[in-house]
């Protein structure tokens, strides 16, 4: 942990990509509002810079007029408001989370916000954890919706769950090709197939790599899920559609971000650190991260790297 | 505007280089007119002047803050020195305006007043809460004062009021005394609790009344507490009435339902409705994953409901959990 001598030097070191833990439930908006109004309040703590002076020319004007050094009132933090606000910090996300969603979130901070906008254009791989229940089905596919449906699931066992998981992971490989950009009968597109995954050229289609259920106590399920421009909306239809397959119903039950590219729930900061020591700790986490992985915010090859 | 073109005009360049300092007050602007007038009619008015110009100023321009002017301002600056936090009341223009408009001999009156009453440091929070105390008259604060006097509240009690609500002194007798007679008779209280209430969370009394009627219904109705033990927890943690009464009603739902804890256990502990649901929640969760959720005292492991929202993460692992707290940690990077 570093410690710093003044506020502005502690407001120079704050340029950077934070990585938090978002908890569910919890709009992005209100996390970003959250983490710049502790870094007002703990910048405000600091030692402050001196206090200004004013020059004052005083006197009659007919005769020699005295020269004065005084304090200037107008600089006192009383009078002028704290010494950093809210509006001085600039502070972006380089992907959008759902409000229910809980999990990796990556924040730029001044500087930062170019990084979150590389981020955002690289379009890394986010991995998933996606608890699901099975035997009910609502209208907005996720817990707080209306129930539509009901069905026994007692015949549902752990090999047809896999059957079906792996039959859907296969389908989503031709999106893939197809997203690729590329035509899908040419020899460029055979040279690119021939190499591996590749990533996708827009950001109009979600693209799943993987999937894998990696809990199964009966009725609950969870899929862990690796994907590109995915949004929690379609994460919730992937539980509602396995239902389907499995001939019951079900209904998604928690989304969580486990990774996003090289940032993992290792260097997320929880909400109870969200203070300047540790964002500043963070940063550096982040910034080393990115320097071991440069090639991971402008990629050269169509090639899925991370 | 016209005033100062004038002046600019009969001036030289060298003196007005040298204007500066203080207002120009109504008489030194009479004084100005016939000058420039007397000076017209008999001199150029490039000539230079060999008189005092300093007392002469552009007015003030307008301005969005108080910054502007407290270094000409005497009173702003003994506000200053109050500890007031003058960028606080120039959030709001329509009470700014009003400050400035004070003169020191009433702040001066004021304090001296008031110093009875709240601690020396505090009195510039206390201006900065409620800055719009300073217009009221001091017979008005005196009878005010009086009035809790007459209700056998004791010195301390009087004190802590004061020093505790800010607003307490802008309400009129009669407004004060509906009010108390509202909380005696909505939670039948005999008047040694009512005092007992009002020295407790005074803020509670000139509360908006239809947020403590809602706040009412959703503890007797929504959460089914009965009217004795209504009475208790009003007694015990009053700050539940100005609460948020979707978010009080989420708290209760979940240590309640979720938890399944009574009424009664609930009345003995009542913090845990004042601490922000996740917390309960993660603490919650973490000893029912370690199966230690167990908040019944007449069985073995018995854990405290209070553990869930007092000390830090560091101490409930300790003492609770029986942990490492980079397990609970962990944890809390599953949910």
């Amino acid at each position: 942990m570093v410690k710093f001598r003044n506020a502005a030097a502690a407001f120079k070191a704050l340029n950077g990509l934070i990585c938090v833990y978002k908890p569910a439930c919890v709009p992005i908006q209100q996390i970003q509002h959250t983490i710049l109004t502790n870094l007002c309040r703990d910048l405000n703590v600091l030692p402050d810079r001196p206090h200004e002076k004013r020059v004052e020319i005083v006197g009659p004007t007919n005769a020699p007029m005295t020269v004065k050094l005084v304090p200037n009132y107008a600089d006192n933090p009383l009078v002028c408001g704290p010494r950093y606000i809210k509006e001085d910090f600039r502070c972006s996300w380089a992907t959008h989370l759902g409000l229910f969603t809980s999990g990796v979130l990556l924040l730029g901070i001044n500087q930062g916000t170019k990084l979150t906008y590389l981020i955002n254009t690289a379009r890394l791989t986010r991995a998933y954890k996606i608890h699901g229940q099975l035997g009910k089905a609502t209208d907005t596919y996720f817990w707080n919706g209306k129930t539509v449906e009901k069905s026994t699931y007692g015949h549902v066992t752990r090999e047809k769950i896999d059957k079906v998981v792996a039959h859907m992971q296969a389908a989503h490989q031709k999106t893939m090709f197809e997203m690729s950009g590329v035509h899908m009968e040419s020899q460029t597109m055979f040279d690119l197939a021939a190499q591996g995954l590749i990533r996708p050229a827009n950001n109009n289609l979600p693209v799943i790599y993987g999937i894998k259920c990696v809990y199964f106590n009966s009725p609950n399920i969870t899929l862990e899920i690796q994907a590109i421009n995915e949004y929690d909306k379609y994460l919730w239809t992937i539980i509602h559609d396995l239902g389907v397959q499995l001939k019951t119903s079900a209904h998604c039950t928690g989304v969580q971000c486990i990774r996003q590219g090289k940032f993992d729930l290792d260097i997320a900061l929880l909400r109870k650190h969200w203070q300047l020591e540790y964002i500043i700790d963070n940063m550096d986490q982040c910034r080393r991260l990115m320097e071991e992985h440069s090639l991971i915010l402008q990629p050269k090859s169509a090639i899925l790297s991370v | 505007m016209a005033l100062f073109k004038l002046m600019k005009h009969t001036c030289t360049l060298k003196s007005l280089y040298c204007v500066n300092n203080a207002i120009v007050s109504y008489s030194q602007k009479q004084e100005l007119i016939s000058n420039i007038t007397y000076e017209n009619a008999s001199s150029n008015s490039l000539n230079e002047t060999c008189e005092d110009l300093s007392s002469f100023t552009p007015y003030y321009p307008k301005t969005f803050n108080l910054a502007a002017y407290i270094n000409n301002s005497e009173l702003l600056q003994n506000l200053l020195h109050l500890n007031v936090n003058l960028s606080k009341i120039e959030k709001k223009p329509y009470i700014a305006e009003k400050v400035l408009k004070l003169n020191s001999e009433t702040i001066g009156n004021f304090i001296l007043f008031i110093k009875d009453y709240v601690d020396a440091n505090e009195i510039g929070n206390f201006i900065t809460k409620n800055p719009l105390i300073l217009y009221e008259s001091l017979e008005d604060l005196s009878i005010r004062i009086n009035y809790l006097h007459s209700k056998q509240f004791s010195n301390t009690e009087v004190r802590r009021i004061i020093s505790k609500n800010p607003y307490w002194l802008m309400f009129s007798t009669t407004r004060i005394d509906r009010r108390l007679g509202y909380f005696q008779n909505k939670f039948n209280l005999c008047g040694s609790e009512v005092r007992g209430l009002t020295a407790k969370q005074p803020r509670l009394i000139t509360y908006n009344l239809h947020h403590v009627i809602t706040n009412t219904f959703v503890i007797k109705e929504e959460m089914g507490f009965e009217d004795q033990e209504l009475k208790k927890l009003l007694l015990d943690k009053p700050k539940l009435w100005m609460l948020n009464q979707r978010a009080l009603l989420e708290r209760f739902k979940y240590i309640h339902n979720v938890m399944n804890i009574p009424h009664s256990i609930i009345l003995l502990c009542p913090e845990v409705l004042l601490s922000r649901n996740f917390r309960v929640k993660q603490r919650h969760m973490f000893l029912k994953k370690l199966g230690r959720d167990q908040f019944d005292p007449k069985k073995e492991n018995f854990v405290p409901l209070k553990a869930l929202v007092e000390g830090t993460d560091v101490e409930f692992c300790k003492k609770y959990a029986k942990c490492n707290v980079s397990d609970f940690n962990t944890f809390l990077k599953t949910i």
